[in-house]
């Protein structure tokens, strides 16, 4: 009995709780990728690369003498108005064609490889790893795991719900709701429809913003970073129902479980693998999702 | 009359300056000067530069002094046998050494058997330079990969009887071959293998990987990652608590002067093998570290102490042949003994490479300190060259 308690807590208790991390760091990206395909049905191919972005003006600020929770306040705030100004200027221009998934599709995955090159030539190939604001690692219930990770977990937790709360539970998220739901008629009842797809979308690149700030302590800042997680992303976003934040959630979780322990048994090489033949199961058997829509469900 | 007086004047100066020419003896060195791999260059420039001077201060080899000419390999085995082309037929060079890419040192070896001249490396330790792939024109006066696990194992066992041993190594030909040559070197001493995982070159989190290592729950950790997975490995190791209890050991490559910085407290307690170390307490070494660090400003390393080597090598070899024949130098070198900084060095007739004693060496508080001696025969492992 008592070595299965200690199995329990020394090997499963960490791989839980470095998950648990991870998939507190997915989730981030996943949520802006389903809010502005749930609002604005553009599949933003892009969304790596403005998580890249993030970690980038990170470590820009951070060179420049700005401590890094000055930084985790201000990205976000630059994201947005880079994401306001790319829906204006470039998504806009596709939107209202009746080809858009592929053209907004196109447009994406072509500025996604502008900003991997833009990348390279201005900050070089080499990783950058900025230090973690926070050092050393606690013991919980004997599992070791940094403190960085741990913030990590509850920094994550927080922004997850607030951003629940803020499209539940203000007139904001409302009219966002609205317009996702009946664009026509939120038009007529008063509401700025296309500021409110210009912000959405801005939103949602803060928060990829965000997680690139948020996750340079771990996985380091380097051009092809973007690609390494937007696949991961975008597997939560499938399984999780494109365009709903509760599947964004529970996908993100469950699935950062299985890589987590899986990893135990298999290489963990091949626990990704695993994680998409997952994705590619559920666009087979249930390909709306785990939940409904943005405004729907 | 005149003219006669001319002419012969003429001829006697021709005379003399062919017996002048006559009267060095050329070495040949092929290393890289630049790229990725210059600071080894460097060093074996170092090493070789040090060695000629005093050989030609106490008067040269058989009354020849010696004159060194130097090539840029880039670390590329293309462009290392063109320059060791040019050195032989051009230069007309005695002898060559210097290739750092254990590429380079296998073609550079046909080169010199197509020019019926011989060769040395000082660096490369691929095990196959005098194994498989062995030429009876090249020689070699560094340990090779072998060694340094053995020396590694031979400390292993001694300090932990039968240990449970998990590897982790990069995912590529280097990471594959160094973790099985190791594990199987180990097995034989009554190791217990209880995982191996191969990580992506390059890979930026290890903690996926922890998990595997927890359910092991290994003594020993063997690796063989380098240069930034060192250090994201290590870090990331003692971030997560794992590194309290369990010894860390691996290549030699893994924790180097370039990246123990970076790797900070976390490379503390790492043990590798070594062929050398600037601690080595003897008279000789003690000589040898600090005439190097007078003339370079820097301590000698590796390859620094065995391109100085090569030169006493081939000085003692011609000594003993009398002449720089080939045939009969090749005869001189094959089992001669001589002097290094790191103690009486062996040239195995059998297969051309040089035994040693080899060490197993510790990080502590940033340096590499030895910690144990492993006996050269005991190290060098058996004669796998069947060509000669």
């Amino acid at each position: 009995m008592s070595e299965i308690i200690e199995t329990l807590q020394f090997v499963y208790g960490p791989q839980v709780a470095n998950g648990l991390a991870i998939g507190v760091a997915v989730i981030l990206m996943a949520l802006g990728l389903t809010i502005i395909f749930g609002l604005l049905d553009v599949i933003n191919m892009a969304h790596g690369e403005f998580y890249a972005l993030g970690a980038y003006l990170g470590i820009t600020l951070a060179a420049r003498g700005a401590s890094f929770w000055l930084c985790l306040a201000l990205v976000p705030l630059i994201m947005a108005a880079i994401g306001y100004a790319t829906e204006r200027a470039l998504i806009q221009r596709v939107f209202h064609s009746g080809d858009r998934h592929t053209l907004t599709l196109l447009l994406t995955f072509g500025l996604a490889i502008i900003a991997e090159d833009a990348f390279k030539l201005a900050y070089g190939p080499n990783p950058y790893k900025p230090d973690a604001p926070i050092s050393g690692a606690s013991e919980l219930l004997g599992i070791v795991l940094p403190n960085y990770r741990l913030f990590l977990i509850a920094a994550g937790s927080a922004i997850i719900l607030a951003v629940w709360l803020v499209v539940y539970r203000t007139s904001l998220g409302a009219m966002v709701r609205a317009s996702a739901f009946d664009r026509n008629m939120a038009s007529s009842l008063g509401v700025p429809v296309d500021r409110v797809y210009a912000g959405t979308f801005a939103f949602g690149v803060a928060l990829a913003g965000l997680s690139g700030v948020l996750l340079a302590p771990v996985y380091s800042v380097f051009p092809t970073m973007g690609k390494d997680f937007i696949l991961m992303a975008f597997s939560v976003v499938i399984v999780g129902g494109m365009g709903s934040i509760k599947g964004a959630v529970i996908a993100g979780l469950v699935l950062t479980q299985i890589q987590s322990i899986s990893s135990l048994f298999i290489s963990p090489v091949w626990s990704e693998p695993l994680v998409f033949g997952i994705m590619v199961l559920f666009l087979m058997v249930r390909p709306q999702g785990l939940a409904g829509r943005l405004g729907h469900g | 009359m005149q003219q006669l007086t001319i002419i012969a004047a003429a001829a006697a100066v021709f005379i003399a300056g062919q017996a002048q020419a006559q009267s060095t003896i050329k070495i040949g060195v092929v290393t890289p000067l630049t790229g990725t791999y210059a600071g080894i260059g460097q060093q074996v420039k170092w090493g070789i530069d040090l060695a000629v001077k005093e050989i030609n201060d106490k008067g040269g080899v058989l009354g020849r002094k010696i004159e060194t000419i130097y090539e840029d390999e880039e670390a590329n085995p293309n462009v290392a046998v063109q320059k060791a082309e040019k050195l032989f037929q051009v230069s007309k060079v005695d002898f060559l050494t210097g290739t750092v890419n254990s590429g380079s040192t296998l073609a550079v070896g046909q080169v010199a058997e197509r020019n019926n001249r011989l060769a040395s490396t000082t660096v490369s330790f691929s095990d196959a330079i005098t194994g498989d792939k062995c030429s009876p024109n090249m020689f070699r006066v560094n340990a090779k990969a072998g060694m340094q696990s053995a020396a590694l194992v031979e400390w292993m066992v001694k300090e932990k009887p039968s240990p449970s041993v998990f590897y982790l190594g990069p995912d590529y030909e280097m990471g594959r071959s160094t973790v099985a040559a190791f594990k199987s070197a180990a097995e034989k001493r009554g190791a217990k293998s209880v995982g191996e995982v191969f990580a992506a070159l390059d890979n930026k989190d290890y903690s996926p990987f922890f998990g595997q290592i927890r359910a092991a729950r290994p003594q020993v950790l063997y690796t063989s990652v380098a240069g930034n997975d060192t250090v994201r490995f290590l870090t990331q190791l003692s971030e997560f608590g794992l590194a309290k209890g369990l010894q860390i050991v691996g290549a030699a490559g893994t924790v180097t002067a370039q990246n123990m910085g970076a790797v900070g407290k976390a490379a503390d307690g790492y043990v590798t093998g070594a062929a050398y170390s600037a601690e080595i307490d003897t008279a000789e070494n003690k000589k040898f570290v600090a005439d190097f660090k007078a003339a370079w400003k820097t301590e000698p390393d590796l390859y620094g102490v065995d391109s100085y080597g090569v030169v006493y090598f081939y000085k003692t070899a011609v000594e003993k042949a009398g002449t720089t024949d080939t045939d009969k130098l090749r005869s001189a070198m094959r089992g001669l003994e001589w002097q290094t900084p790191q103690g009486k060095k062996t040239m195995r007739a059998g297969d051309h490479q040089a035994v040693q004693d080899m060490y197993a060496v510790k990080v502590v508080n940033g340096k590499f300190q030895i910690i144990s001696k492993v006996a050269g025969e005991a190290a060098v492992g058996p004669d796998t060259c069947t060509k000669f």
